[in-house]
């Protein structure tokens, strides 16, 4: 132990590189994993928080909101659907809003709902839920309490958009990575017509629906899928993970994350199997004069432990301060299930990739400090 | 140099897996470079195509097409800047394509854009009602020329009877037909987003040879007094939201590999040189310059590194070959390979100069049993 200690501290260059080395590894793993969460998140959070269970798109929506527009035959064919307790209209556009206090312009996702229990968020943390119309919930990312949000009819000369009042705060509640507010679909309908006068009628994009007692959210999802092939029942959660993206996002991710897990463990294994080739002489020598091989296996073993544990720790000091920011309106998070099962991950790999050093340094030969082959 | 190359030949072993580790890093960097491309070709072909010196949007449109309209009033300003010959309207709408002989659930996801100049692949009149030419891509669904496509919950058919390449937009493959067909289709299949007569969501605009007056985007915004977004091109693809973010969170990334890259190949060879000090000593003692023996270690990093950088280029090839299409959005080009070797080689470089001063200190007494 004491001996793995004073040559890691005798050679600070060398294994201060390969700590650095890890620590980098481990920040990009880290930091990748919070783009990741953060972007999907981003994407999908305000369809994780709406309070519809059971979510119908137009089949040629694509599972998008934005895509997806319900025709009247086909609402009242899902709405007569055997097992549904209660229906609402959803909408969704993306408009072009100014925000009280800031200057100029930006985008906002802006979802209405026709029944507040059907499409809305009830998961607050601060504020309240909208009692009227003109009243939103936003992403806390984006908005505050008493923010007022003008709808800015982008194109159409002299119009005015409402304005909605921001009365209460979600948190990850952004839809397509923009700042969103939920609010009635009379508003919502309102803000449709003002940024298109020539539309003929505002039609909602997704029905919410809740199943009546005694059947399950799946049970409902396959009875409205069996009434019509143009429409698309999912799951809350099922709409969520199969937006369109969110799986390509996941599967790229996964491939860097694959990448960057071979390599700690590849850099570590390398480190010590050419430390422990220039250090044989010194080791046949430690075997000579009694030394067992467990007892220099044990010393192999806790630098790989105190390099990979170094590096995690460095790694994980330089996403900490990373993960409070925001990358574009990604907001990332630190997640410490992240940091340790990466953590497990990485030191269970580093020690098996130091398997073949020990088998190196089991190999040696002590006979071999009498004959200097030690050296070799 | 010639000892350095003679080591490699005689104990690849040794540097084996050095370039394994830079073989990982190098398809990392391809694979990193290549899905950035693939996001960037796959949200900005249809814009790349524009014949134009310029792209209008409505002031306030954050360079959204969908959020923006322009009316002929606004076309007219325009116009009178350029001539009428050179505005051309734009329009687009994201629609579900349905194809004989697939599912009623199996939709391609298109996009479906109306011109009047046409893009740089396509014949210089728009088609006929009703009739699209079509993305590469989309032959990939086994679309061909006289598939009948229809499009939205309207059904709205369009007949392909062209192909073009490199044309998606937000991620999707695209279909070019005249405003007369996209006013048609968007009416049919979204009715809340219908735009009247004459009213397009983008202008495209090329650039007057005779014409005065300063920077054509600040002319334009100012001729429609204020109306109106003006881009280039490129300002226009820069403008897409989300995408310079997304093009400087993963060059951060690439830049942090590339670190990682110069890490990795300073340990190992400061490593190497740590072992060689000896023999390095006897070379010197022997006449080898310090610049001679550094050459060597050079030559080592170089040629692990090109080893690296082309089995990265061969995986990166059988990586794309492998995805399936319109899986991953990554895509292989020549620039991207070359420029991941090229950075990969610079990182080598950058590492191995860290062995130079062990590479210097090396006394030559050291040979005849002086101090390592």
């Amino acid at each position: 132990m004491s001996l793995a200690l004073r040559e890691m501290r005798r050679a600070k260059a060398r294994f201060g590189l390969l700590i650095a080395a890890v620590a980098l590894l481990v920040f990009l793993i880290l930091t990748q994993q919070a783009i990741q969460d953060g972007l999907v998140t981003s994407f999908v959070g305000a369809i994780r928080q709406q309070t519809a269970p059971v979510l119908v798109y137009s089949t040629d929506g694509q599972r998008t909101f934005q895509g997806s527009v319900i025709p009247p035959p086909l609402e009242e064919q899902i709405r007569g659907v055997e097992g549904v307790g209660a229906s609402g209209r959803i909408g969704q556009g993306t408009f072009t809003v100014s925000v009280s206090g800031r200057d100029g312009t930006e985008d906002a996702a802006l979802i209405g709902a026709e029944d507040p229990a059907l499409g809305s968020v009830d998961d607050l943390v601060e504020g309240r839920a909208p009692e009227a119309d003109g009243e939103a919930i936003g992403s806390r990312a984006d908005f505050a309490v008493g923010d007022r949000v003008r709808i800015v009819p982008v194109g159409v000369p002299d119009a005015e958009g409402p304005e909605l009042e921001v009365v209460g705060l979600a948190d990850d509640a952004q839809l397509q990575v923009t700042p969103t507010l939920f609010t009635s679909w009379a508003t919502y309908e309102a803000a449709a017509l003002s940024a298109n006068p020539d539309a003929a009628v505002v039609l909602p994009n997704v029905i919410g629906l809740a199943p009546a007692d005694g059947v399950t959210d799946a049970e409902l999802v396959e009875a409205v899928n069996a009434v019509s092939d143009d429409a698309d029942a999912l799951t809350r959660a099922a709409a969520a993970d199969e937006t369109p993206g969110v799986a390509q996002v996941r599967q790229s991710f996964q491939v860097i994350f694959l990448l960057y897990g071979l390599v700690v463990p590849l850099v570590t294994g390398l480190f010590f199997l050419i430390v422990v080739f220039q250090k044989s002489a010194a080791l046949t020598l430690l075997r000579a004069i009694g030394a067992s091989g467990a007892t220099l296996v044990r010393s192999l073993l806790v630098q790989v432990v105190l390099v990979v544990g170094g590096g995690l720790v460095l790694g994980t000091a330089l996403y900490l301060p990373l993960s409070q920011m925001e990358v574009g309106s990604i907001a990332l998070r630190f997640d410490a299930t992240a940091v340790a099962v990466w953590s497990a991950l990485l030191l269970g790999l580093g020690l098996l990739s130091a398997l073949v050093a020990a088998r190196r340094v089991l190999a040696i030969d002590p006979i071999e400090a009498t004959t200097g082959g030690g050296g070799r | 140099m010639r000892l350095a190359l003679r080591e490699l030949r005689r104990r690849p072993n040794r540097f084996a897996v050095a370039t394994v580790i830079l073989t990982l890093i190098a398809l990392l960097l391809m694979f990193l470079g290549g899905l950035l491309d693939g996001l960037e070709a796959g949200s900005t072909g249809a814009l790349r195509q524009q014949p134009a010196d310029a792209v209008v949007y409505a002031e306030g449109a954050e360079a959204s097409l969908v959020r923006s309209r322009l009316g002929p009033d606004v076309r007219d300003a325009v116009a009178e800047v350029v001539g009428d010959d050179r505005v051309g309207g734009l329009g687009s709408v994201q629609l579900g394509g349905r194809l004989d002989g697939r599912g009623p659930r199996d939709l391609v996801p298109i996009v479906l854009f109306g011109y009047e100049l046409a893009p740089d692949a396509l014949p210089e009149e728009p088609p006929g009602p009703g009739e699209v030419f079509a993305d590469e891509a989309l032959r990939q669904e086994g679309i061909d020329e006289g598939t009948v496509i229809r499009l939205g919950p309207a059904r709205s058919e369009v007949r392909v009877i062209g192909f073009l390449d490199d044309a998606q937009y937000s991620g999707q493959s695209s279909l070019w037909g005249s405003l007369e067909t996209w006013r048609e289709v968007l009416a049919a299949n979204r009715p809340g987003a219908r735009v009247g007569e004459g009213t397009v969501q983008a202008l495209v605009v090329q650039d007057a040879p005779d014409r005065q007056g300063g920077d054509l985007v600040e002319v334009l915004d100012e001729a429609t007094g204020g109306a109106t977004d003006s881009y280039t091109v490129e300002g226009a693809i820069d403008a897409l939201p989300g995408l310079s973010q997304q093009r400087t969170t993963f060059n951060q990334i690439i830049g942090v590999t590339v670190v990682i890259a110069i890490v990795v190949v300073a340990l190992f060879f400061a490593l190497l040189t740590v072992e060689r000090t000896g023999l390095y000593g006897v070379l010197k003692a022997l006449g080898a310059s310090s610049g001679t023996l550094f050459a060597g270690v050079v030559l080592q990093a170089v040629v692990v590194t090109a080893v690296a950088s082309a089995v990265g280029i061969a995986a990166s090839l059988a990586l794309d070959a492998a995805i399936p299409a319109g899986s991953l959005p990554f895509t292989v080009t020549p620039g991207r390979l070359v420029g991941s070797a090229a950075a990969l080689l610079v990182a080598a470089l950058a590492g191995v100069a860290f062995s130079l001063r062990r590479v210097l200190r090396v006394d030559p007494a050291s040979a005849i049993g002086g101090a390592q």
